[in-house]
């Protein structure tokens, strides 16, 4: 689980283009919309497409996205239970 | 006025130690520095971004006035450099559709990253035309009646080493 | 002011504004279920035409059939040309713009909106700014946006495609349907004097028009309408709200700009005034909807006005990517 964490805080950094940051940066349960690192619509779209690119998950319906984009973990835990690749 | 590796503001050049988009980094990193946001921009709208945050740096915005500015961008490209990168997350056997890429494959988001940045409420309007002369017609027309501010100029990109970006700030009175 | 002196529109639902009216009239919808057409992509609902249709080609007919009537010298240096459209033929906006001009015999390099979706309605008022100006004496606006892979991958991966036919204004609404058309629409410096051929009178004039932007995000309107509200405040200057025939809004169906249009709508104190709203009929139409809507409202509100009533306005307003808002107000 740990790997795919740091893992899955890579791939946000380069898929939402935040340059000037590195994994150990982003904390593992901090909220990622709203405060912390105030990702917005368009992020949370983003998110969506990474988990099908580089995990096979197909989210159905994008309201779904509110609690799974909580924090990196609870990200992390639903790819673990759900990830075809 | 800027190009792949020359930059001039108010007839003085500046300085710089990178070409492409990566001195359009450098550019952000002097000229603006707070704003993550420039990172999630193609480089059309980094360039215009630059391009304009340089020229209004000393000229700040306040409320009342905000929606009483215009700001009018053109080229001749349109959007074609992010529309390429967009048309790489849909290609056959790799069909992924970026939607931070798409919201990009239109040229007039620069003037609304720009609108953003200095909470300007009045218009932004982006036109293609073949050279830079023909938006002169296109901006005396907007003169009437009058905006109180005018940021107008050509900004064309059509890769992350072609591009040019010509700006101007017109004070109505 | 400026004065429309020809219309036309080109749609699934049929060839021409009359014909077009007339199917609205009549309940017909050009949204279907498409499952195939366009590959890798989830199945859509959207009005499409039953061929793919060539960019240029559909511009030069929709200016043909606008300009039938004979009114504007399309080859004199006193016309411009004028297209709004997001992504040309095929990604290049420029070239196909000079197709048609040239087509025409037109001397003057055209000048091509692209504006996201208020593109028809900016490109309105561009015309109107530059008759007023004197530069030209007719502008031959037309829009025109072809669906392909492009477009429909993109508002896939928004989520914001409703696989239903949309429902602007309703609870559950799911978002919008894409479509595609070619509409045209001349105005003149000059008022005309007689009627067409029809005896029809296809006369309105251009009164008014404003572009503001929500200074808030790029691909998402301003939850209080800031922008919409702000040129509907500007186009209102000069009117009585009870001269407002109807309001030709956007009515996308997605969550946020039919929210963004009511709440911009009751601001501008308009929320006794009848919406007209066409997305059912024909999808969103891109960079043809802010002309193609405008002809059939116009068309709605001169049917229903009687003979002796002055003062007819009727109000077209769009939103698009970018945070533009955009309206115009036209006098019937």
């Amino acid at each position: 689980m740990e790997q795919l964490i740091e893992q899955l805080k890579s791939q946000i950094i380069e898929a939402l283009n935040f340059e000037d940051m590195t994994p150990a940066d982003i904390d593992t349960d901090a909220p990622l919309f709203g405060e912390g690192l105030g990702l917005d619509s368009i992020d949370a779209l983003e998110l969506i497409m990474l988990m099908d690119r580089e995990y096979g998950i197909k989210l159905a319906d994008p309201k779904q996205g509110k609690t799974i984009f909580q924090s990196v973990r609870t990200m992390a835990e639903y790819i673990q239970a759900h990830r075809s690749k | 006025m800027i190009t792949p590796t020359s930059v001039v503001l108010d007839g003085q050049p500046i300085t710089v130690t990178q070409t492409g988009d990566k001195m359009l980094v450098e550019l952000y990193r002097r000229f603006v520095g707070d704003y993550p946001k420039f990172f999630k921009m193609d480089t059309l709208c980094r360039l215009g971004f630059v391009a304009a945050e340089m020229l209004l740096k000393d000229h700040t915005t306040n409320d009342e006035r905000s929606s009483d500015w215009t700001i009018i961008m053109a080229n001749r490209s349109a959007s074609i450099k992010n529309d390429t990168d967009y048309l790489a997350t849909i290609s056959e056997g790799h069909y992924y559709p970026s939607p931070a890429l798409f919201v990009y494959t239109l040229p007039n988001i620069v003037t609304g990253e720009i609108a953003i940045r200095h909470h300007i409420q009045g218009e932004t309007s982006f036109y293609v035309l073949d050279k830079p002369e023909q938006l002169e017609p296109i901006i005396r027309s907007t003169l009437h009646p009058q905006p109180s501010t005018l940021l107008a100029g050509w900004c064309e990109c059509r890769t992350t080493n072609d591009f040019y970006a010509k700006l101007q700030l017109i004070w109505n009175n | 002011m400026v004065f429309c002196i020809g219309h036309s529109i080109i749609s699934p639902l049929g060839e021409g504004s009359k014909a077009n009216f007339a199917a609205v009239q009549a309940g017909r919808s050009g949204l279907k279920r498409y499952d195939h057409r366009f590959a890798d992509v989830e199945p859509i609902c959207a009005s499409l035409f039953d061929q793919p249709q060539a960019f240029v080609p559909m511009c030069i007919r929709s200016v043909e059939l606008a300009t039938a009537g004979g009114a504007c010298p399309l080859d004199s240096h006193d016309t411009i040309f004028i297209l709004s459209t997001t992504k040309g033929d095929n990604l290049d906006l420029w070239t196909p713009a000079v197709g048609v001009a040239s087509y025409f015999a037109n001397p003057n390099p055209p000048i091509v909106v692209s504006n996201a979706c208020t593109s028809g309605v900016c490109a309105q008022i561009t015309a109107q700014r530059l008759l007023e100006s004197g530069m030209y004496k007719h502008a031959v606006v037309v829009g025109c946006d072809l669906q392909s892979r492009f477009i429909v991958s993109g508002f896939q991966a928004f989520k914001a495609l409703s696989p239903e036919p949309c429902l602007p204004f309703s609870e559950e609404r799911q978002g919008l349907n894409l479509g595609e058309a070619a509409a045209t629409v001349v105005y003149s410096i000059e008022q005309p004097t007689t009627n067409d051929q029809q005896g029809q009178d296809w006369t309105w004039s251009l009164e008014s028009g404003a572009i503001h932007n929500d200074a808030t995000h790029i691909s998402a309107p301003s939850r209080t309408g800031d922008g919409a509200f702000l040129c509907l405040r500007d186009v209102m200057q000069g009117v009585q709200h009870d001269a407002i025939r109807l309001i030709g809004v956007h009515g996308t169906a997605t969550l946020y700009n039919d929210d963004m249009e009511r709440a911009a709508i009751h601001r501008a104190g308009l929320d006794s005034v009848p919406m007209c709203v066409l997305k059912p009929f024909f999808g969103h139409t891109m960079g043809a909807a802010g002309i193609l809507e405008t002809i059939l409202c116009v068309m709605q509100a001169q049917q229903d006005k009687t003979e002796n009533e002055q003062q007819v306005h009727v109000i077209k307003m769009l939103s698009g990517f970018g945070g533009v808002n955009a309206a115009i107000r036209l006098r019937v």
